[in-house]
Formats: C-alpha cells, sequence, structure tokens
C-alpha cells in the first residue's frame, strides 16, 4: 500500500484528493489545524470506504516548531507501519492574508505557510521519500505568472499587498520543485505543482479583512468544484512513467513563468534554506 | 546601535525587531514569552545577521526586572533606543472582567513601562543621542467606554511621554509617542476588524509602514506619530468634540461591533 501526506487535508482542495486517493487505495495521513476539521474529515473518509486507511495530525505548519513537531511523528509512524516509505507528499496548506502579518520567527505567514513550510517538511520526509522513490507535489496558481521573487523584500515589508504576496508564495512552490528536481531527480524523486484552476474553496474566507473577503465571495463562486483539481494530484502520484513536465492542469502540462530559472531556483533554495536552518545536501548525516 | 524592545515576541514587537534588524541594528529583546523570543532570535538572526540578545522577563515583577538588569550590567550592554511595546488590554465592560486582572493592565502599561524607561535610560550609552519610543494607542485621545481602562492607561503614556521629552531635550533624548488606529497584531485582531466591516479595513494601519515610520520619526526627533489620515482627522475631532459626546458615539459603535460577535 501506497502512503500519502497531504498538508491542509481538512477542506477545500486538500480534502478532496484526501478523499480521491483513500478511494485509490492509498494510506492518506492528512495534516490539518483544526482538531474538529480534521476529525469530520477523517469520518467522511471513512464514510464512504470503513476500510479506507487515513490518520490526521494536528499541526499549524506556518510555525517552523510545529513542522518539526509534526515530521517528527509522521516519521515515526512510517518508521513503524509503512517500512519507512512515502509514496508522495502534497505541500496544499496555504493562505492569504490582507495585512503584514508574522510567525513566530518574524516571517511574513504567506511565505512561511505557501512556501518555507512545504520546503521545511520536504526535507524532514526527504528519507522516506527517497526510500520510496517518490513525489513532491504543490499547489500552485496560475497567479504565479506575471511577477518576480523580491529578493531584496521577500517577506513584502515595504509595501505588503496581499496579492503580491500570494503570487510570490505561488512562483516559489515552482522554484522550489524546480530546485528538488535539480537536487534529486537522480535519486528517484519528482516535484510537480498542480494548478488547481479557479476553485470554490474558502482560501480568501480565512483570516482576512472585509474587502479581501468580499471580493473572494464573489470570486470562488465562479471556481469549480474541489474535486477537480483533485484529479490531477491523482494523476500525478498514480502515472507510472513518470511525466518530465513541472506544471499542470487538468492532468495536462501546462507552461509556467518565465523566472522559472536554474538561477532563481538556486537562489531560493539557498534562502529557504538559511530560512529553516536546514541544508538539504546534508540529509540523513545527522 | 543598540536597541531594547519590550513585549517583543508579540505581533507589533516583532514588526519593530524586523524593522531594527533590517537596518543593522544590535538587538535586546524581552518578552513575557520565553518561547516566542527563542524563535524569533532565530528568525532574525537567520535573515538579517545581525546580534540579538533575549531575556524572558515579567516587567510587572520587580525582581525578575532587576535580574534582567544584572545581566545586562555584566555584559555591559549599553543602549542608543528604547521601544516601550509591552502592554495589555481585556475588552469589554469594567464591571464583566475579575478586579485583579484590570488591574494588571495598569501594571504593565504604565507602572512597568516606567521602571523599564527609568532603567534604561540610566543604561544609555555614553556620549550618544538615545531614543525612546512608547506605544500609546489612538485610544489615548478619548475616553473609551468598554476599553476604559486601557483607553485611560493610554493617555498616561502620552502625557507623560509629552513631559519627559521636554525634560530630557537638553541632553540629546528623542521621545515619540505612537498611537496607532487598529493594527493586525495577533490572529485575534482580524475578527474584531471583520466585525467592524468596511471600517475595520478603513481605520487598520498597515503593521510594516507604520513600524518604519516610527523608527524615522523618532530618530528624526518627532514627538508624536497617528498613523493613517483617517487616524488623524478622528485624533482632532477628539479634541474639539466635547468628551462626554465622543464617549456615547464610541459606547454605542463599541457595543454594536461586540454585538456582531466575533469581536475579541
Amino acid at each position: 500500500m501506497k502512503t500519502v501526506v497531504i498538508t491542509g487535508a481538512s477542506s477545500g482542495i486538500g480534502l478532496e484528493t484526501a478523499r480521491l486517493l483513500a478511494r485509490l487505495g492509498y494510506n492518506v495521513l492528512g495534516i490539518g489545524r483544526s482538531e474538529a476539521n480534521c476529525n469530520k474529515a477523517k469520518e467522511l473518509i471513512l464514510s464512504e470506504n470503513t476500510n479506507a486507511k487515513v490518520e490526521y495530525f494536528l499541526a499549524d505548519l506556518m510555525q517552523q516548531r510545529e513542522v518539526n513537531r509534526v515530521s517528527e511523528k509522521i516519521n515515526a509512524y512510517l518508521n513503524e507501519r509503512c517500512n519507512g516509505e512515502l509514496h508522495a507528499l502534497i505541500n496544499n496548506a496555504g493562505c492569504v492574508r490582507s495585512w503584514y502579518m508574522t510567525t513566530y520567527e518574524g516571517y511574513e505567514q504567506q511565505f512561511a505557510l505557501n512556501h518555507l513550510a512545504g520546503f521545511l517538511l520536504t526535507y524532514k520526509l526527504l528519507p522516506a521519500l527517497k526510500k520510496a522513490q517518490g513525489r513532491v507535489i504543490m499547489t500552485g496558481s496560475d497567479s504565479h505568472k506575471g511577477i518576480k521573487v523580491h529578493w531584496n523584500d521577500v517577506m513584502l515589508r515595504h509595501r505588503y499587498n496581499p496579492l503580491t504576496a500570494y503570487k510570490q508564495s505561488k512562483l516559489c512552490n515552482l522554484l522550489f520543485a524546480k530546485g528538488l528536481n535539480d537536487r534529486f531527480a537522480l535519486d528517484g524523486i519528482r516535484a510537480y505543482v498542480v494548478d488547481p484552476g479557479l476553485v470554490n474553496t474558502d482560501i480568501g474566507n480565512k483570516d482576512t479583512g472585509f474587502l479581501v473577503n468580499l471580493i473572494w465571495k464573489i470570486r470562488k463562486k465562479h471556481g469549480v468544484s474541489p474535486d477537480v483539481p483533485a484529479k490531477t494530484y491523482a494523476y500525478l502520484c498514480e502515472v507510472k512513467d513518470v511525466p518530465d513536465g513541472l506544471y499542470f492542469y487538468l492532468c495536462k502540462e501546462k507552461n509556467y513563468s518565465k523566472e522559472v530559472t536554474k538561477e532563481n531556483a538556486d537562489r531560493l533554495f539557498e534562502l529557504s534554506e538559511r530560512l529553516c536552518d536546514i541544508q538539504y545536501g546534508k540529509v540523513g548525516m545527522t | 546601535m543598540n536597541v531594547m524592545i519590550t513585549g517583543a515576541a508579540g505581533g507589533l514587537g516583532r514588526a519593530m525587531a524586523n524593522e531594527c534588524a533590517s537596518r543593522g541594528y544590535n538587538l535586546f529583546l524581552t518578552d513575557i514569552n520565553e518561547d516566542g523570543l527563542t524563535c524569533l532570535k532565530q528568525g532574525l538572526e537567520r535573515q538579517f545577521g545581525v546580534t540579538v540578545t533575549t531575556m524572558a522577563c515579567d516587567l510587572t515583577n520587580t525582581e525578575s526586572v532587576d535580574k534582567m538588569l544584572d545581566v545586562i550590567d555584566k555584559h555591559g550592554i549599553r543602549f542608543d533606543m528604547l521601544l516601550n511595546v509591552a502592554g495589555m488590554d481585556y475588552e469589554g465592560e469594567f464591571m464583566g472582567h475579575e478586579r485583579e486582572k484590570l488591574v494588571k493592565i495598569v501594571l504593565l502599561n504604565n507602572a512597568a513601562t516606567l521602571r523599564i524607561t527609568h532603567a534604561i535610560i540610566k543604561r544609555r550609552r555614553p556620549g550618544k543621542k538615545f531614543t525612546i519610543v512608547f506605544v500609546s494607542s489612538l485610544a489615548s485621545m478619548f475616553p473609551m467606554p468598554l476599553k476604559a481602562t486601557y483607553a485611560a492607561s493610554k493617555r498616561f503614556l502620552l502625557d507623560f511621554a509629552t513631559s519627559l521629552r521636554q525634560e530630557l531635550k537638553r541632553q540629546d533624548v528623542n521621545v515619540l509617542t505612537l498611537c496607532p488606529g487598529g493594527m493586525v497584531t495577533t490572529p485575534g485582531a482580524i475578527n474584531g476588524i471583520k466585525a467592524q466591516g468596511f471600517w475595520g479595513d478603513a481605520t487598520t494601519n498597515p503593521l510594516e509602514g507604520v513600524v518604519r515610520n516610527t523608527i524615522d520619526r523618532a530618530l528624526s526627533g518627532k514627538r508624536l506619530y497617528v498613523p493613517g489620515m483617517l487616524n488623524r482627522i478622528l485624533s482632532f475631532l477628539g479634541k474639539i468634540i466635547p468628551s462626554t459626546w465622543v464617549a456615547k458615539v464610541i459606547y454605542w459603535r463599541w457595543k454594536e461591533v461586540s454585538h456582531n460577535g466575533s469581536a475579541s
């Protein structure tokens, strides 16, 4: 049985992907923030198939100490019951913030959750991913186009704008996926980014202000149901011949921003390693 | 430049620390939340490579403050700037709270701020300019029913700072008072803003801009900083409209907001 870890798995795209993969026979390990939502999600999945393998872990992944804590638990679980193998990690958890807000480390929250959390969690689960020649899938967005990384101010302390922060964090998802492939493709690991399209979820209504709330309430009505993008995640988990592409929409490759270069990917990798105080090159050496 | 920040692990304190660290200042951070300080120290050092010293301290406790001062003196740390950020509030009716909780607001916002200010001015770097920032609030401009203790404690800081500024003017010290409107410093703050609908967004000051301007203005010798045009208008109105009227309006407005349910 294949094991998959999904972050932000208690609602929206993460929940639908968890449901679909559970139906396809995966052992699903979900991560969520709210205990109530996680319990509900688990019940829902079990109600569709009493034999489904599903487990939820609680963590607020925006905070690095929480990533460290939950990854230890998951690694212990994988070693105990899954032969230390992880077939897919879906870094899906994301947020929108109307205002500049920081984590305990003082990092801007969209950058911290949408990018750094996945960067750190992937690092922590890398040995298990290597063992299973697993895949790492990020939830991206077409909004990553038409923006550059603000290298001199990635936390956007100057003129913070919710959309800029979101777009940049989604560009980082692509750069991270490229950086992973450049480094670990030879180990059998492949990283992808899914463009879910416009999806009817609550991302813009959680902890946002009046304006973002209003815009998203109107906008999400035109979105598809989250079970549509879920199929693309399942495709990328299931497909036998590993596709070469990086960015997928409706199970097909798609063009991405010209900003996704090796130079930028390396630069982000180096910066993220510093901000998480880790070195990917030294995995397994501690 | 050595900067002491109190309440550094909270939302505003972290933003101040980020701003100062981005300017290359060395930081001495204190807060009652030790874990928060540890995380922030890591984050600042990784981002900016500055020297960050942290020490958990309950500023309302004399012994705790003395212990911190001993450490400061032992290492001979001397300061160029003090940012008094530590403060607290329990919103709601005066009689709806436990007695000692209310007293604690004044103990921290006022008594502790005086304690640390006195101690750090004594430990200013000799022969150099010294800068002090008091974090007051837009609430200091009016009597505020349902935030009565908090608003009065912030008024104390505003008046105190103005007087202290005059006393220390000739000693190359500048004192600035920051009087912000709402800022999104905690997850709970978002609910309060949401409950106010459009006005919540309109009176909310962007944290990152406020901290940058605060440091700029404090260093260039300004006395008062009220961020945002709307807030400046409100503070002006607070001066010309009779305070009993203001109290009435504010009472009804906040009553409604907290009635909307999500205001914390």
